[in-house]
């Protein structure tokens, strides 16, 4: 179990850079999530901290010691991978052994250790199995069991869920953040899914194109994004972007807004916050609540009602948002300007009829 | 598609108007099916099927080849093979043999695959170059090993006189044992790339993070091969390894080329025996009776083959079903509910690093070997064959020096011209038919190919989406089956049959002999192809509008176009290199092929005709040469979903 502090690291594959100096530290016993679209470098940097590929700038510590030039053997780290990755010809007890052989522990307390492990998870039915008898959710649980029964400095888990269904998946990733919480190790989890990010990590880093955009705990990654791709790649549905020119007065205003569907709600005569009018165009049923796209001049907009009754198809109505729930961004650099916004909060953002363009009408 | 089909089983009365209800009923495949296999299943009925009864009947006669008369003798033949001793000391050697080339085989095309299936700079020039051997003839092969090994101007013993080492050259063919050991050698250097493939494409089935978790793991190189590697190409080595016996009791060209048999009898292997007395002594009966014998040990280890091959799909522990899988169910519930702890965490002993080498100094390590073996795999593929390509190009009297040498007085096309022009000057008989014999190669191998890839590609359609139908299934693996025949005895057959309606001696013979071969592999191999093509989109096809002739034409043609030219290329190559067939079925310039040729050549040649004979063996080995270079891709792809070339 120990603290990681990655500096300045860069990775390459020939002309291309994956990894753009880069630089994170990690607390001892922290979970954290490295989330991005596919592309953005997270599995590179996963397989940087685990050894399997070679870094080709920067340092990797763990607990202040250099390790980016030990191999993978000697780093002492597990990896879960996306498609487990079991030895398919070992039974499962064999497979969990796997590492704890391989460091000549002497077999008694191997066989301790499994069966702890196989507690832990709820293997002990399965151990005299072959991987191909097991199901995806039980394999995925081997793959874990093989990764924390040598007790290894910091986990790493690649993926680990993606290949199960919704409702395993939902329960599985509770467990893996109990047993996190009772092993106190230290997890490092690649995911491209932002609900898996939020529930499980204590911080999480969002990537983009080999550079983390956001290093933070997950409602300030939600609630404060650092830029506009944080913002637009963090909630679902994701955020409306509407540049300030066209809701603010100020024509030369080259910000842009912010709103998450779920702060935009039908004004029923509220007037303090952000104003939007536009025409209804379509409600969708989510349950909870209901999404309405609305047309603010040429631009689609998602809102959130609880209730749409009277709500007409096709007719002219208003949305609120309280004040600072509007994000404002620098539209050339992306960049939030959060202060400024905040400070700006007793301008009247309400806008009048007359500048939105009119649409043409069914 | 309007009529009920007559002979169809009717469960119900249909309406005139509505033949597939009473096919949905019957749940059988169309009549398509059926029609699109009958060509080729008649075909191998009648050209391989047939002749192998018949030769089991010949194996039950005595026949007076003078008198033509047939006496029916029962087991006879069978009792007096098995009770000689001549059988029994040529199975041990032909098992000697087996076991010799199916280990050297497997080992050498094992290191081949492991270095082949690394990166690095030329992989891609080996992979071709590897396939050499394998694609040239096995006559092309045995030519330019018995010289290699030959006694007095032998290139093994030029190359010791070069080396200074001229005391220990010596007629390497010479000795019984050691002829034995050095015809299995050659054997193997002809099959290894054969098995090379294979594993090569089984290790490229592994998923690196199998190799990634056991690195984490703390697994090292040698631990990684035979904690990953080799349990996961069991069963691959087990299908070559058979493949390889199969081939081993076969083997018959390079034994013909390099020893005939001897000296004495020492390389007189199982196969050379029923050649010797099918067509040297002409009992057609006891020849007949020890190829049975040896069909059926190879059909027996079919049967074991299958045995393995069959049911990986399927090899479970724990009987799956509907009990298992709620079994699954329950288990996946049980996670959470254990709540009593009865296990704890046990104290490890603190992590310490295995001591490696550093991670730089293994890199390196790991590069001078792979290379190190990549260019000794190199050396032992194209340094023979360049052997012979220089012997071609030598002035006919460099060969027959003494002491003999490797180094050629001077370069020059002599040896080609004159095989390949009237006006070269050669007295021997064989040289002037080279030309002719090319041509004959060139037409029967374009015939058989496009023969019997079209019947082929119709077959390996219907196997591919109806194999769930028994008639199907059963029909397909009887196919694969005609493959574990040795061709020997069909050969008996074939020739007594063509000599009965005057086909002896014409291209036509050698195109039918061919084709029991060919089709059922081409079959197989556009079986293959078509399991990989998707069922969605005949089934768009035939929504779009098709008929089920114009949904293989016009759809599925184009999509399994890489797997038609990788057949067309295998079943040129193999009957390009046939010899067996070509030996009993040809006795004229009409219809003989080059393999044959050559082997002529060789028996009959002067020495002074040996620099002719290898421009020959050149000019035989450039189309498949040219073939690894180029198609390497096809031929790849043909060798695996054929797997299984003789």
């Amino acid at each position: 179990m120990v603290a990681i502090s990655i500096t300045n690291l860069c990775k390459n594959y020939r002309e291309t850079e994956v990894l753009k100096d880069l630089s994170l530290s990690i607390a001892d016993g922290e979970f954290i999530s490295f989330l991005g679209p596919s592309g953005c470098g997270k599995s590179t940097l996963l397989y940087c901290i685990a050894g399997l590929e070679q870094i080709n700038n920067g340092s990797i510590r763990f607990n202040d010691q250099e390790i980016s030039d030990l191999s993978p053997r000697e780093r002492n780290i597990a990896l879960v991978f996306q498609d487990y990755a079991l030895y398919p010809h070992m039974y499962v007890r064999d497979n969990i052994a796997f590492p704890l052989r391989q460091q000549r522990v002497n077999e008694a307390t191997v066989q301790r250790q499994v069966d702890w492990a196989a507690e832990v998870l709820g293997l002990e039915g399965l151990l005299d199995r072959l991987p191909s008898d097991l199901s995806g959710g039980q394999r995925q649980r081997v793959a874990v069991g093989r990764a924390i029964v040598r007790n290894p400095s910091v986990l790493l888990m690649d993926e680990p869920l993606s290949n199960l269904d919704a409702s395993l998946r939902v329960k599985m990733r509770t467990e893996i953040r109990r047993l996190q919480r009772e092993l106190k190790i230290t997890v490092i989890f690649v995911t491209h899914d932002q609900e898996e990010a939020m529930v499980l990590s204590d911080r999480i880093a969002v990537m983009k194109d080999g550079v983390v955009q956001q290093f933070a705990p997950p409602m300030t990654v939600y609630k404060d994004p650092a830029n506009l791709f944080v913002a637009g790649f963090i909630g679902s549905p994701q955020m409306n972007f509407l540049p300030a020119s066209r809701v603010a007065r100020a024509e030369d205003d080259n910000a842009i807004l912010g709103i998450r569907p779920h702060d935009l709600q039908p004004a029923n005569g509220r007037e303090d916050g952000m104003l939007l009018t536009g025409e209804l165009s379509l409600v969708e049923p989510a349950g909870p609540i209901h999404f309405l796209d609305v047309m603010v001049g040429d631009q689609l907009v998602k809102a959130t009602c609880a209730d749409p009754t009277g709500l007409p198809l096709g007719g002219r109505m208003t949305l609120h948002a309280p004040q600072d729930a509007v994000h404002r961004f620098d539209a050339d650099s992306g960049v939030r300007a959060n202060a400024a916004m905040k400070s700006e909060a007793n301008t009247d953002l309400s806008i009048s009829q007359a500048q939105i363009p009119k649409r043409s009408g069914p | 598609m309007s009529k009920v089909k007559p002979g169809m089983p009717k469960t119900l009365k249909a309406p005139a108007n509505a033949p597939s209800i009473s096919r949905r009923l019957t749940g059988g495949p169309p009549a398509f099916g059926y029609a699109a296999v009958a060509p080729t299943l008649l075909i191998v009925v009648a050209i391989a099927g047939l002749p192998l009864l018949y030769s089991l009947y010949l194996s039950f006669n005595s026949i007076n080849p003078i008198t033509k008369r047939w006496i029916f003798v029962g087991a006879d033949n069978y009792t007096s093979i098995l009770s000689g001793s001549e059988f029994w000391v040529s199975f041990a050697r032909t098992a000697y043999f087996a076991v010799f080339t199916v280990a050297g085989t497997t080992i050498f095309g094992m290191i081949i695959a492991l270095v082949l299936n690394e990166r690095f700079i030329g992989r891609g020039l080996l992979r071709s170059v590897v396939l050499v051997p394998w694609a040239m003839a096995p006559v092309a092969v045995g030519v330019l090993w018995s010289f290699i090994y030959a006694g007095n101007f032998g290139f093994l013993n030029g190359l010791l006189h070069d080396l200074g080492m001229g005391s220990s050259a010596t007629p390497w063919l010479g000795n019984g044992f050691r002829a034995l050991n050095l015809v299995a050698l050659t054997h193997v250097w002809n099959q290894t790339p054969l098995t090379a493939l294979l594993l090569l494409s089984a290790l490229q089935s592994i998923p690196g993070n199998l190799y990634r978790a056991a690195i984490l793991d703390g697994a090292g190189p040698v631990r990684r091969f035979f904690s990953v590697t080799l349990p996961w190409l069991k069963s691959t080595l087990l299908f070559v390894m058979i493949i390889a016996t199969i081939n081993a009791l076969m083997a018959f060209d390079i034994l013909l080329i390099m020893t005939r048999g001897g000296p004495g009898t020492a390389t007189t292997l199982l196969a050379w025996l029923g050649y010797l007395e099918s067509f040297q002594f002409l009992r057609f009966g006891q020849g007949a009776a020890t190829l049975y014998v040896l069909t059926i040990t190879s059909l027996a280890l079919a049967v074991l083959y299958f045995f393995v091959l069959g049911p990986t799909r399927s090899r479970r522990r724990v009987a799956a079903g509907p009990q298992a899988a709620s079994y699954m169910r329950d288990m996946e519930a049980e996670w959470t509910a254990s709540a009593a702890k009865r296990y704890t965490m046990a104290t490890l002993p603190p992590f310490t690093p295995r001591r490696v080498l550093k991670a730089a100094t293994t890199a390196r390590l790991t590069n001078i070997i792979l290379l190190a073996t990549a260019v000794l795999i190199f050396l032992w593929s194209a340094l023979p064959v360049a052997a012979l390509v220089l012997m071609s190009l030598s002035p006919a009297a460099d060969l027959i020096r003494t002491p003999p040498t490797i180094f050629p007085s001077a370069i020059t096309l002599d040896n080609f011209t004159s095989v390949l022009t009237a006006e070269g000057g050669t007295s021997s008989a064989y040289a002037r038919r080279v030309p002719l014999a090319l041509t004959n190669s060139l037409v029967v191998g374009v015939v058989v190919s496009i023969i019997n890839v079209a019947l082929g590609t119709l077959a390996g359609y219907a196997f591919a989406r109806y194999d769930r139908y028994r008639f199907f299934n059963v029909s397909l693996w009887a196919l694969l089956l005609t493959r574990m025949i040795p061709a020997l005895t069909l050969i008996l057959p074939f020739f007594i049959i063509f000599r009965s309606i005057g086909l002896l001696d014409t291209r036509v013979a050698l195109i039918i002999a061919y084709s029991s071969i060919l089709l059922p592999l081409c079959t197989w191999m556009m079986k293959s192809t078509f399991e990989g093509v998707p069922e969605s989109l005949d089934r768009a096809a035939l929504i779009d509008g098709c008929t089920r002739t114009a949904m293989i034409w016009k759809v599925l043609r184009p999509v399994v176009r890489p797997g038609i030219i990788a057949a067309l290329i295998f079943c040129f190559l193999v009957s390009w290199n046939e010899f067996l067939f070509a030996l009993i079925l040809t006795a004229t310039p009409n219809s003989q092929t080059i393999p044959v040729i050559m082997s002529g050549f060789l028996i009959q040649a002067q020495f002074y005709e040996y620099g002719p004979l290898f421009a020959t063996s050149v000019l035989s080995i450039l189309p498949p040469v040219a073939i690894a270079f180029f198609f390497q891709r096809y031929l790849v792809q043909g060798a695996l979903s054929g797997a299984v070339k003789g």
